[in-house]
């Protein structure tokens, strides 16, 4: 079994299209190449509203933080917004020490980000 | 190269009365110039010696191992694994889910950096008394910045939160490294889990 499996959807709200990104299993420095490569290419379709669902995600590590920062000024530059979404206990911790979820927002559900 | 170690705690050692508004204590130390610094004074000023507050001088060498067998695990990129095993003995030694969590990514964050600089594989050692369970991460990578991971990074940073991090989650976080490579010991404390 993989330790990262990640999942691409389009999806619309409200007339709104977003892409959601549904990243499960554990991240760290083992994989973090992989899942920038990939999340760089979601980045560069250029969504106005990338959601990332980490509902599934049990473990991240600094690299994996630091590759969604990096998405996350992408999307800035771009105009556009990254969310995140259910971060796991151990997963939350790290996004609060760090104070990235004051730069990044997080919500309980897709629904909730969706609707921003 | 020095042999350099450095210690930062959380605890209220006594030393860290002379210190008000610094709860995490640093004293660094290079055997050959024989200094000692803490983290207020690291910034620029020169160092000067210091004495503990029970007249014990700083600094003093990384605590004894145990007694007892404690666990070993000698891991390359198996990092996963890593972070299973550290959870196990967390919980058996009674620390609470969320400092489990805590110590799991912190040695997670110190395996990281073996996976990164090391050339060869770590070894991870895992014991526990009463008092604390502590996880010792040894490699041949090697430490040159005795105040490595005191510093809070910024969110811009390209990297440097992993021995930041691991400060941050642990009781006491001892360092010791020289060209033929580095130990850190990170203990958490069973009696306040």
């Amino acid at each position: 079994m993989d330790l990262l499996t990640v999942s691409v959807t389009a999806r619309e709200s409200a007339g709104e299209a977003y892409t959601l990104v549904e990243i499960a299993g554990e991240a760290d420095v083992t994989n973090t190449d992989d899942l920038r490569q990939l999340l760089e290419e979601e980045v560069s379709q250029q969504p106005r509203t990338l959601i990332i669902d980490l509902s599934g995600l049990r473990f991240m590590d600094s690299s994996a933080l630091h590759a969604l920062l990096r998405v996350n000024r992408s999307m800035d530059r771009q105009g556009g917004v990254l969310a995140l979404v259910s971060p796991q206990p151990a997963v939350a911790k790290i996004l609060r020490l760090t104070t990235a979820d004051r730069l990044i927002p997080v919500f309980d559900s897709v629904p909730d980000a969706a609707a921003g | 190269m020095p042999h350099i170690w450095s210690v930062a705690t959380r605890s209220a050692i006594p030393a860290a009365r002379f210190l008000p508004g610094v709860s995490c204590l640093l004293m660094a130390w290079d055997a050959e110039t024989a200094w000692c610094k803490t983290a207020a004074e690291a910034a620029a000023r020169p160092p000067v010696p210091q004495a503990a507050g029970d007249g014990s001088a700083y600094p003093m060498p990384p605590s004894p191992a145990p007694a007892h067998d404690p666990m070993s695990y000698t891991y390359t990129t198996d990092l996963a694994a890593i972070r299973a095993v550290v959870h196990r003995y967390a919980v058996k030694a009674g620390l609470s889910e969320a400092r489990a969590i805590d110590l799991v990514l912190a040695v997670s964050e110190v395996a990281a950096n073996t996976v990164r600089h090391a050339k060869s594989p770590g070894s991870l050692q895992i014991w526990y008394d009463t008092k604390e369970i502590v996880c010792q991460v040894q490699d041949e990578g090697t430490i040159p910045d005795p105040l490595a991971g005191r510093r809070r990074p910024s969110l811009e940073a390209r990297g440097g939160h992993g021995l930041w991090i691991v400060n941050e989650v642990c009781d006491q976080v001892e360092i010791a490294s020289d060209e033929t490579g580095t130990t850190i010991r990170l203990h958490m404390d069973l009696r306040c889990s």
